[in-house]
């Protein structure tokens, strides 16, 4: 692998422009998920009863059950496009490191993912009752850091499983096992938050979210040109 | 690489050679006494009674299963750093075994909890890690079937181990901090720590090595195998190309 310089820096810009200017474009994906993931909201409250405080208290885990589900929907879209028209062959013609393209689309999914989270948070509090005004900047970064581990595995795993058969079924079933402590320390550092008003509580949750992601940016851009090599 | 020549030596052998029968034999003997010791000659908990003899098997099995993911990710790596296929062959025969012994680790800490803890299923931490564990190793076969390409295969697999072992200490940390109430300490085993009594670590130990050698005994069966399948593969990818082609050494 060379070293990073400013071309590469450039180059993962480039590839996320390129992937947000196509989503913006059409606006497939966002109205999707974005339906997908109110859907499972909702059907969460319904499923979990009209009594108040156990909506309340379920706040974080809907919000984050239905962010995980919309990115993995999200995730596989993101290579899906490039599938179609033998994109991708070309992608990885271009003299770059191929971590780079891996880069890039972290980040397209990364901030397609914090979007997602802008319109749910509201949305989520709306529905269940739940406070997220008290300690927002503290509620940010747990949604950033999680959103990121997330978008990590989840774009790893979708060049993985690109042209794979059965790959919109396999795709959750490789991701969530490996997402569970990114799942649980997230709800745990927002439910924190949402419910107790106590960001201290939670710094623990917020360190492993940040060494979770630190280690798999290490791991998956180190072994992500093993994912693509033909 | 290296062109097959004619001579066969490098081919495993179609039968099983004696010195792998004779360990074979060796780890259905040390299992025996481990078993034996574990049944009649271990002395009853202070605690638990009998139950702690569900201990010796549950734990042997569970320490063997978190070896042989590792020596998956191990050999997952050679083979990303050499390419040579008889690394994947090592990794998948580790995978396999992880597996089992992953599935005897779930099957044994439920037995074990059932009447310890009266209910078949615990939040204890390592068994949830176990859980995922088999959840992870799950989805490692299910994209290596999907491949057909070995050299492919061979190399997403690799990546895919690599993932799962990474996740071990996370994922082990998230579930001690889910539960708080840790179920492991109630089961401590004189009700102040993890403290054993010398003979009960010793026929322990015994059924660990018992553990340890059941689980060479079939890597290495396997690893014999997944050659000769290896070599079946080339064999027949050379007799339909027609013509002398280059392969990879196994």
């Amino acid at each position: 692998m060379s070293k990073a310089g400013v071309g590469d820096v450039a180059a993962v810009v480039e590839v996320a422009r390129k992937d947000l200017l196509l989503e913006l474009r059409s606006k497939e994906v966002v109205v999707a998920t974005l339906f997908f993931s109110g859907m499972v909201l909702v059907i969460l409250a319904f499923a979990l009863g009209p009594d108040e405080t156990a909506l309340r208290n379920a706040a974080a885990g809907t919000l984050w059950t239905a962010l995980a589900f919309a990115g993995v929907t999200s995730a596989s879209q993101s290579y899906q496009s490039e599938l179609d028209e033998g994109a991708l062959e070309q992608l990885l013609l271009y003299p770059l490191p191929r971590a780079t393209l891996f880069l890039g689309k972290l980040v397209a999914n990364w901030l397609f993912m914090l979007v997602l989270s802008a319109l749910l948070l509201p949305l989520s509090a709306a529905v269940f009752g739940a406070s997220i005004a008290q300690h927002l900047p503290w509620l940010l970064l747990t949604v950033a850091l999680g959103t990121f581990g997330f978008s990590l595995i989840a774009t790893f795993y979708a060049a993985l499983t690109a042209n794979l058969r059965a790959r919109e079924s396999l795709l959750p079933v490789l991701i969530f096992p490996i997402i569970v402590p990114v799942i649980l320390a997230s709800v745990r550092a927002s439910s924190e938050v949402m419910l107790l008003g106590n960001p201290a509580e939670s710094r623990g949750w917020v360190q492993l979210l940040a060494g979770f992601d630190l280690v798999y940016l290490v791991v998956c851009t180190t072994i992500f040109p093993f994912v693509v090599e033909e | 690489m290296t062109y097959r020549t004619p001579k066969a030596s490098s081919q495993p052998a179609l039968r099983q050679p004696l010195w792998l029968r004779l360990l074979g034999l060796a780890a259905l003997a040390l299992l025996g006494v481990g078993v034996t010791l574990a049944l009649f000659v271990s002395p009853a908990d202070v605690n638990q009674g009998n139950l702690i003899r569900i201990m010796y098997a549950h734990v042997s099995v569970a320490w063997i299963s978190f070896l042989a993911v590792f020596l998956t990710a191990v050999f997952g790596c050679l083979f990303l750093w050499q390419g040579r296929r008889v690394h994947d062959v090592w990794a998948v025969a580790n995978a396999e075994l992880a597996l089992v012994f992953a599935a005897l680790t779930l099957v044994g800490g439920m037995t074990y909890s059932r009447p310890t803890l009266n209910t078949w299923w615990t939040w204890d931490a390592k068994l949830t890690l176990t859980a995922l564990m088999f959840a992870l190793l799950v989805g490692y076969f299910i994209v290596r079937g999907l491949i057909d390409d070995p050299e492919r295969r061979g190399r997403v697999s690799a990546v895919v181990s690599i993932i799962v072992l990474a996740s071990l200490p996370f994922n082990y940390l998230a579930a001690e901090w889910f539960r708080t109430l840790h179920p492991a300490k109630s089961l401590a085993l004189d009700g102040s720590g993890v403290t054993m009594d010398s003979s009960m670590v010793q026929v322990l130990l015994v059924n660990v090595a018992a553990a340890a050698l059941l689980y060479l005994y079939f890597m290495l069966e396997r690893v014999r195998l997944g050659r000769l399948e290896a070599n079946l593969d080339e064999a027949q990818d050379t007799r339909s190309a027609g013509a002398p082609q280059e392969v990879i050494h196994v």
